[in-house]
């Protein structure tokens, strides 16, 4: 995007629309555990996610476009996290908050998934026991990079 | 030093008939399936009010298999101060039952008792008679197993057998894999010159 | 026998959940009678259940006629983990039971383990006293989600941001001492993971003086507020007997009117040597509740300042050498303290066989913990006495004859972690 002398932003619309996306990431509320807490902290004050555009945390997935898998995904949760995934509209990305999201964690048991990318796919991995606010601030990032560079590819992502 | 020697000590077979001098409880109770309820009736009689927790451990290879252990704590049923509860007497009452032998329910006894029962038979399969309502709590109801017993594999049947896979194979994770090769460098190149476009410094290398 | 079912590898989707089925094999007990009951399920994702709860609810209009919470959701097998890793690493685990106030489950879990090794006389002081402290720090920062959490469930955002702000300041404080903001496993059997850094104590002081203006703003927002006290007042009251005879510990226990905190009945780690009362109520309601938590949020801070002012020199770990690492600098130097620190760190030390119960008073009421070992270096069971299990279940016993928005306050006022109900 461009600004011309007349004070005209020039744009394509494609990057016009995907900056507009990028800048209201809207997170569903998939709170599981620990990681819970610290995603819900960053819409207070230390954090502030709002600055991103991403404070509004929608409790219904029809409304959601970031499904933020925060906590340890259980047998018995699995279909229910698949069946909310389903559920949201597309576009839609997905945040594995945490270590137990992404790999099973500490828990190699038989009660933890090993990873949530075992039902739905998932675009960005934070690490962490639980990630610090500012980590998962960083992913929510990554994904403002994916929307608007259009690759979807995270590692490839430079920041 | 006088304490208890760490370093030439061997398993048993059954620790609860090591009685260590420890004063945690104040009564401890050893009955069968077919006591139990004359115990705690008694225990509650005594003012045993609330039933504070309810839980079961296997022994595999003791005579009974299985322990249900109830926890007791005498606390006063009407307002007190902190005077007035001072120190409630605890009791630990501790069930010895086999595989397959039914336990009597203690829910009519305190109405705690109702998720733990459940969470008992859960996890170890012990099955209580005359509970309202003896089904799964904490794994899928149509989970096979019961986890907590000491013959369960601790990363669970199916994945027991299997090896544990390598780091993002291709075939166990179904997430989008991220390109490789010639396609990894072209996505590559436009990524960097829609950064370049868009006036971010980022990426640069 | 698998774990997963055949469509989680990605072929096929998962198979259509019939919700009336779903709600009918769940809950037997809550059947529809007649043409004006519904069952309705809350859940298990659901902004105002704390967490993942189902809570399967028999309703007539608005009015619930019965409630049954489904858990379970959450199971993560703490207990089966913690029989296959050492002593010190079942502390790893332990800790992600009650995620809000995570010291509390490894306080409970230490004491035990040093009563079955014999060592509890011998735990230095000044690791007691910073047990001490770090427990009652957790306690405010617990009280401090519950309130925030429980305030937007009712429609009231601010205090939110209020009270995090304060848990801020004090996980600042935990990051300082242990590294971790949250699930810091900063004890271990014997003692506490390393001394307080320097430049701590003045920063505590720093909250100690901030804490009355912030306390101060959390009551004027809430607890006159004519729309809060309408929610609260009179909802999910439970007797005195009911709360004993449901499991009831804590401050949902202690709100009616049984003055029960195991800090003053079984005094554990000097909290003998600290004046502070025990917040009771007899209205045994909603709003009781959470006046007792406010006010033991200042009990709280009444110890951390004798604490503070108590607080001797001294060694933070048993002087055992089977037990405690010794000193990170000297394994550089010296060869047998990396002998000796190789030997812990691989193989663990031994636990004498016998069992044993010890709790604690964490924020949610009594944490036990039920421990058997056989002599080996790892725990044969590890029972965890909930304390929000046995708070959650009487729900069963309150929620019948309110409105559906009740449920939510009720629920709010328990306050239930699912880490600890579900394990």
């Amino acid at each position: 995007m461009e600004m011309s002398a007349n004070r005209l932003f020039l744009a394509k619309l494609d990057e016009a629309a995907r900056w507009a996306q990028s800048s209201s990431v809207w997170p569903l509320t998939m709170g599981l555990a620990c990681c819970a807490i610290e995603m819900m902290v960053i819409p207070a004050p230390q954090y502030d996610i709002s600055r991103i555009g991403s404070e509004v945390f929608r409790s219904s997935p029809r409304q959601a476009d970031l499904m933020i898998v925060s906590g340890r995904v259980s047998q018995k949760m699995a279909p229910i996290v698949r069946r909310l995934y389903d559920q949201m509209a597309e576009p839609k990305w997905v945040i594995s908050m945490g270590a137990c999201a992404s790999s099973g964690g500490v828990f190699d048991n038989y009660a933890i998934l090993q990873g949530v990318d075992q039902v739905i796919p998932v675009d960005v991995y934070v690490p962490g026991c639980p990630p610090t606010p500012d980590g998962l601030i960083y992913a929510i990032n990554l994904i403002q990079q994916q929307i608007r560079t259009g690759g979807r590819g995270g590692i490839l992502a430079r920041a | 030093m006088g304490d208890r020697s760490r370093h030439t000590v061997s398993t048993a077979v059954d620790p609860t008939a090591v009685r260590p001098p420890i004063h945690d409880v104040d009564e401890i109770v050893r009955t069968t399936p077919g006591e139990l309820r004359d115990v705690l009736q008694r225990l509650k009689a005594e003012g045993y009010a609330q039933l504070t927790d309810l839980g079961a451990a296997d022994y595999l290879s003791r005579e009974p298999r299985f322990d249900v252990v109830y926890h007791l704590t005498a606390l006063p049923t009407r307002v007190a101060d902190v005077a007035g509860v001072g120190r409630p007497k605890r009791a630990r009452v501790l069930c010895g039952v086999d595989d397959g032998v039914p336990v009597p329910t203690v829910c009519d006894l305190w109405p705690n008792a109702n998720w733990p029962e459940r969470e008992v038979f859960d996890l170890f399969g012990i099955s209580f008679s005359g509970h309202p309502d003896l089904r799964r709590i904490q794994m899928p109801a149509d989970w096979e197993g019961y986890p907590l017993r000491k013959d369960y594999p601790l990363r669970g049947p199916a994945r027991d057998r299997t090896p544990r896979p390598p780091f993002a194979n291709k075939e166990n994770v179904p997430s989008r894999v991220p390109p490789t090769g010639e396609v990894a460098e072209l996505l590559r190149m436009e990524i960097l010159e829609r950064m370049r476009d868009t006036g971010s410094n980022e990426g640069e290398s | 026998m698998s774990n997963l079912p055949d469509w989680i590898s990605g072929a096929g989707n998962p198979p259509d959940i019939d919700p009336q089925a779903m709600v009918a094999a769940a809950s037997p007990e809550v059947i529809a009678r007649g043409d004006d009951e519904m069952v309705l399920s809350m859940g298990p994702q659901h902004p105002s259940t704390h967490g993942v709860l189902q809570v399967v609810l028999g309703i007539d209009g608005e009015e619930v006629t019965h409630a049954e919470p489904e858990i379970g959701y959450l199971h993560t097998g703490i207990e089966k983990s913690a029989e296959n890793l050492f002593w010190n690493q079942a502390l790893t685990v332990i800790d992600r039971m009650d995620y809000l106030g995570p010291i509390t489950n490894d306080f409970a879990f230490c004491l035990a383990v040093e009563k079955l090794l014999g060592i509890t006389d011998r735990i230095p002081r000044r690791a007691q006293q910073i047990r001490v402290l770090m427990s009652e720090l957790t306690r405010i920062t617990s009280h401090c989600i519950w309130l925030g959490t429980h305030a937007i469930d009712l429609g009231a955002i601010s205090p939110f941001f209020y009270a995090v702000d304060l848990r801020e300041n004090i996980l600042d404080l935990i990051e300082a001492a242990s590294g971790a903001r949250m699930n810091p496993t900063y004890f271990r059997v014997g003692g506490i993971n390393g001394d307080l850094p320097d430049g701590f104590l003045e920063r505590l002081d720093e909250l100690i003086a901030k804490f009355p203006g912030r306390m101060r703003d959390l009551r004027d927002l809430l607890q006159q507020n004519p729309i809060w006290t309408d929610r609260e007042i009179g909802v999910g009251v439970i007797s005195a007997e009911d709360a004993v005879a449901w499991g009831l510990t804590g401050p949902s226990l202690r709100a009616s009117g049984i003055a029960y905190d195991l800090r003053k009945a079984y005094p554990y780690s000097t909290y003998d040597e600290y004046e502070f009362d025990v917040p009771t109520r007899t209205e045994g309601d909603s709003y009781a509740r959470f006046l007792v938590r406010l006010d033991e949020m200042e009990e709280s801070m009444r110890i951390i300042r004798q604490v503070r002012k108590k607080l001797e020199p001294g060694p933070v770990m048993v002087d055992d050498p089977s037990i405690a690492l010794p000193p990170k600098p000297s394994i550089a130097v010296s060869m047998e303290s990396l002998i000796h620190h190789f030997k812990l760190v691989s193989e663990g030390f031994r636990v004498p066989p016998g069992d044993v119960y010890a709790a604690v008073e964490g924020p949610r009421g009594e944490i036990g913990y039920y421990v058997v070992s056989n002599g080996d270096n790892r725990p044969w069971r590890v029972r965890t006495r909930p304390a929000s299990f046995y708070n959650l279940q009487a729900l069963k016993k309150i929620a019948a004859g309110n409105l559906i928005a009740d449920v939510v306050v009720m629920i709010g006022s328990l306050d239930p972690v699912f880490g600890e109900v579900d394990r």
